[in-house]
């Protein structure tokens, strides 16, 4: 089984550059997710990487063919591969059975008693037996989203393609649909690329997530990594809520911000460069009355400005005395302090990421 | 990649070849170029005089059909009104009359002496004079106008549908009352396309050649399109048509372009689509008062027409009471066992089907190329395919008729030259049908073809072309009503090897023969409507546009 070797992939739509030397390797039997705001160019690399459209510049690998380059692209229809669709695309005047066979059909060396076969145990396992004859518009959206998976999944293609496939599904079965296609990643280990915009959906169904920005990917890494040390401005708001605080590093694992004094994860910052702190609203402790924070934690003083009661956690908004950083805290209920009282915050070190220099704002 | 390249080509030359010569016709004389055409066109009391009048034709028809498509629009979209599927179907039939046929049959209603409404005025009143008189400019714009007021109806009721109720309900809830709401909120909404509708039917208007030829010629006046005709008659002042027919060329491209203005800006008005429902205004006590209003409009352009026109179809003498001894089916059998009718209608028939298939099959070709933007510059294609709708019948007919009466391509004097007119003016049609096709069938459609191991022509007959079927059917049967229904080109440029349908048509009224007339335009009609209920099946909605 193959991966795919991304390099420094361009593609441009007149003036604009939807991608600027995008590079990503996605190993052999691996799930990658292609994370982004709208526009930053990752159905663009998914169907470069389909062969819908030709680069202006890099190429794309599978195994040791290359598919795609300025010179030379590979159809499509010669790649091996399997996409599935924002819209699904299922072909409205062909019955479930006869969608789901369209590409064995054009498989030689398939005879027709083995594709039957196949076509019916992939409909099995994705849970629509007795559903063969149906046409595409008879069928809810979850069904026809399972159809969908079950035609590209049945041609046993080397590289699987997704393209937002959750987007049309309501909540609820949307959550279902992405340990369903976790559990298909687990059984049939199709290196696969997924594009979504939906950072759960992609930490809940990825082995590494590429999160992209204006046509580059910005940091690749497994949802812990991005969540845990974000490396720009860009990944650390993108990737769940967080404070951003900018600062100047006074020592190597030291920042500050006028008299606010931070110890950071990090003790290799060069003296007197600016440097960008992202803190997790949930790794902040309030201490109360009579509890002692703990000597290697960052004691910060503030007033509360906003308490917000959430059910499972209590969001609030503090000012910090002597200083114009607010930040957020994320705490368990019940709420403990009011807008307007003064309280105590306790920072671990730890919590405090510095963002690799020039980062995406 | 050739098949494309062939296809804009073919493309170029129906439009650039003729309208260079029309230009060049236009300016040149035995001695060089020369303005005098224009001058004698504009200096000439009665070539003003056609002008004048089709100025004040086309206004009045533009007024006349927002005056009945408005009202008739916002009672089938907005209200309670009973019998909308009906009206809506009686608005699509007198879409697809052709008007010479409704002015033929109007003559016969309300001609000055024999006119029926005149005879029954005469016998219930004992009056000497008639109550109408047809042939007049009142009578003309009467007549045009119950022809060409669906094209109002459509863009208003089309528009009055895509606006949700819940934005006038937000003006409503903001304290405006509801005249207020209605010329706040609604009204500018639907302002572009009102203007639109009455600029289309103005164009409608400009551009026939039919009814004025019935009904004004006899009054004694002319149009602009009846003068190019008559320029054309023996002696034919061919550079003098072509001059007069610039003006009524810029004028139509001018009136389109505003149009295309006001309608790029209507977007506002389609907003709402999700938010869609829209509730239905309660007419009370008006209810039926509203439906005989309605109706009243298609007697005048449905009932009473093709009942005087079956009635002349089976009587011996047309304006007599229809009793046994003046029953005959003789008019049947004299126009289908009539040598020259019989090859008139073969000629309809051949080149209806001749130019639906060719004209479908580009359509569909340069659409699909277009959509799927196979072929850099594909905005030109369409940009070309739709460009003939700014020319008039009657002046694409003088165009073609410079262009290929002479060398390199001498098509005038055979079905060819009627086949490339035909072509052209229906392109902008056929090509819109097409569009609307293939936007329809998305692209990802044939894209998992393509990934799952299909070619591109393997994608295109298994999935694009089943897809686009009936479309492409729906294309055929609009091109072939336009075909069969054509006159004011046909008139231009048949000869008497060629004529088709409506110039035969056109040709018995010299002589006379109405209950000829009768027969062949219920022959037409048949052909008509045969191919709007084949189209309706296909598109599985009104050919109008007009949702339920």
């Amino acid at each position: 089984m193959p991966g795919v070797t991304i390099k420094g992939l361009t593609k441009r739509y007149g003036d604009l550059a939807a991608l600027e030397g995008l590079d990503l390797r996605v190993e052999p039997g691996e799930l990658v997710s292609l994370l982004g705001p709208s526009g930053c160019g990752k159905t663009t690399t998914l169907r470069l990487v389909a062969g819908f459209l030709r680069p202006e510049a890099g190429e794309i690998w599978v195994g040791d063919r290359c598919l795609s380059s300025p010179t030379s692209v590979v159809p499509p229809e010669r790649r091996r591969m399997a996409m599935i669709f924002q819209s699904y695309a299922l072909w409205p005047h062909m019955t479930v059975a006869q969608n789901v066979a369209y590409g064995l059909r054009l498989k030689p060396g398939v005879p027709k008693a083995a594709r039957e076969a196949r076509v019916k145990e992939m409909l099995k396992v994705v849970q629509l037996e007795g559903y063969e004859s149906r046409y595409p518009g008879e069928l809810s959206g979850g069904q026809a989203q399972r159809v969908a998976v079950a035609r590209a999944l049945v041609v046993e293609p080397e590289i699987l393609l997704l393209d937002e496939p959750l987007s049309n599904l309501d909540a609820n079965l949307r959550e279902e649909m992405r340990f369903e296609i976790r559990r298909l990643h687990e059984t049939f280990a199709i290196t696969t690329l997924y594009v979504t915009h939906d950072q759960a959906e992609a930490m809940v169904i990825s082995d590494r997530v590429a999160v992209l920005f204006r046509g580059r990917v910005v940091q690749v890494g497994t949802a812990e990594d991005l969540f845990q040390r974000p490396q720009t401005r860009f990944v650390a708001e993108f990737i769940g809520k967080t404070n951003l605080v900018d600062g100047i590093a006074e020592e190597p694992g030291v920042v500050t911000r006028g008299a606010l004094r931070l110890r950071v994860a990090l003790t290799g910052l060069k003296p007197g460069a600016s440097v960008v702190l992202s803190i997790r609203p949930h790794e902040i402790g309030l201490v109360t009355r009579g509890q002692r924070a703990s000597p290697e934690h960052n004691v910060l003083t503030g007033v509360v400005q906003r308490a917000s009661y959430l059910g499972d956690a209590v969001d609030y908004q503090i000012r910090l005395s002597g200083s114009d950083v607010a930040l957020r805290v994320t705490a368990t209920p019940p709420a403990r302090v009011r807008p307007g009282e003064a309280v105590t915050l306790a920072v671990a070190p730890e919590a405090c990421v510095p963002l690799a220099e020039g980062g995406f704002s | 990649m050739a098949v494309w390249v062939l296809a804009a080509l073919a493309l170029v030359l129906l439009m650039a070849l003729p309208l260079g010569w029309l230009g060049y016709m236009s300016v040149s004389s035995e001695t060089g170029t020369t303005l005098s055409h224009y001058r004698a066109v504009f200096t000439d009391p009665h070539l003003q005089r056609a002008l004048w009048n089709t100025v004040v034709l086309a206004f009045w028809v533009g007024l006349a059909s927002l005056a009945i498509g408005a009202p008739i629009a916002w009672l089938t979209a907005r209200t309670d009104l009973p019998g909308k599927r009906l009206i809506r179907g009686l608005i699509l039939a007198s879409f697809v009359t052709p008007p010479f046929l409704g002015a033929f049959a109007w003559v016969m209603l309300a001609g000055p002496n024999a006119g029926l409404l005149n005879k029954l005025y005469r016998a219930w009143t004992g009056a000497e004079d008639p109550l109408v008189n047809v042939f007049s400019m009142p009578g003309l714009i009467f007549v045009v106008s119950i022809y060409t007021f669906p094209y109002v109806f459509i863009m208003i009721a089309n528009t009055l549908e895509l606006i949700a109720s819940d934005l006038e309900d937000a003006a409503s809830i903001l304290g405006a009352s509801r005249v207020r709401v209605a010329l706040t909120v609604t009204l500018p909404m639907v302002l572009p396309a009102i203007l639109s509708g009455f600029i289309l039917a103005v164009l409608q208007a400009l551009a026939l050649f039919g009814s004025p030829a019935i009904l004004a010629l006899p009054a004694g006046f002319h149009t602009i399109t009846t003068q190019i005709w008559a320029l054309f008659q023996y002696p034919p002042k061919v550079e003098m048509a072509a001059a007069f027919s610039v003006p009524l060329f810029l004028a139509t491209a001018l009136l389109l372009f505003i149009q295309k203005q006001l309608l790029g800006r209507r977007g506002y008005a389609t907003i709402g689509g999700k938010g869609g429902a829209r509730r239905r205004i309660p007419l009370g006590p008006w209810r039926l008062p509203a439906l005989a209003g309605c109706l009243g409009v298609m007697a005048c352009s449905i009932f009473l027409p093709y009942g005087i026109l079956a009635k002349a179809a089976v009587a011996r003498a047309w304006a007599q009471p229809l009793t046994a001894e003046n029953l005959t089916l003789a008019n049947f059998a004299l126009t289908f066992g009539h040598g020259a009718t019989r090859s008139a209608i073969v000629n309809t028939l051949e080149l209806g089907i001749m130019t639906a298939c060719v004209g479908a099959g580009l359509a569909a070709l340069l659409a699909y190329v277009v959509n799927r933007k196979l072929i850099p510059g594909h905005q030109l294609l369409a940009f070309l395919a739709l460009a003939p709708v700014v020319i008039p019948g009657v002046v694409l007919a003088v165009a073609l008729f410079v262009a290929y009466t002479r060398p390199p391509l001498v098509l005038y004097g055979s079905l060819w030259i009627l086949f490339v007119a035909y072509l052209t003016k229906e392109m902008p049609v056929g090509y819109s049908q097409s569009d609307a096709t293939f936007k329809g069938v998305h692209p990802e459609l044939e894209e998992a073809g393509r990934i799952l191991g299909a070619g591109r022509l393997r994608v295109l007959g298994e999935i694009t072309a089943p897809l686009a079927r009936s479309g492409i059917i729906a294309t055929w049967c609009f091109v072939f009503i336009g075909v069969i229904r054509e006159l004011s080109a046909s008139i231009i440029l048949f000869t008497p090897n060629t004529k088709v349908i409506s110039v035969v048509i056109f040709d018995l009224k010299e002589e006379g023969q109405f209950g000829a007339i009768a027969v062949l335009g219920l022959f037409m009609l048949g052909m008509t409507f045969a191919a709007v209920v084949v189209m309706q099946t296909l598109l599985g909605r009104d050919v109008i546009g007009a949702k339920d």
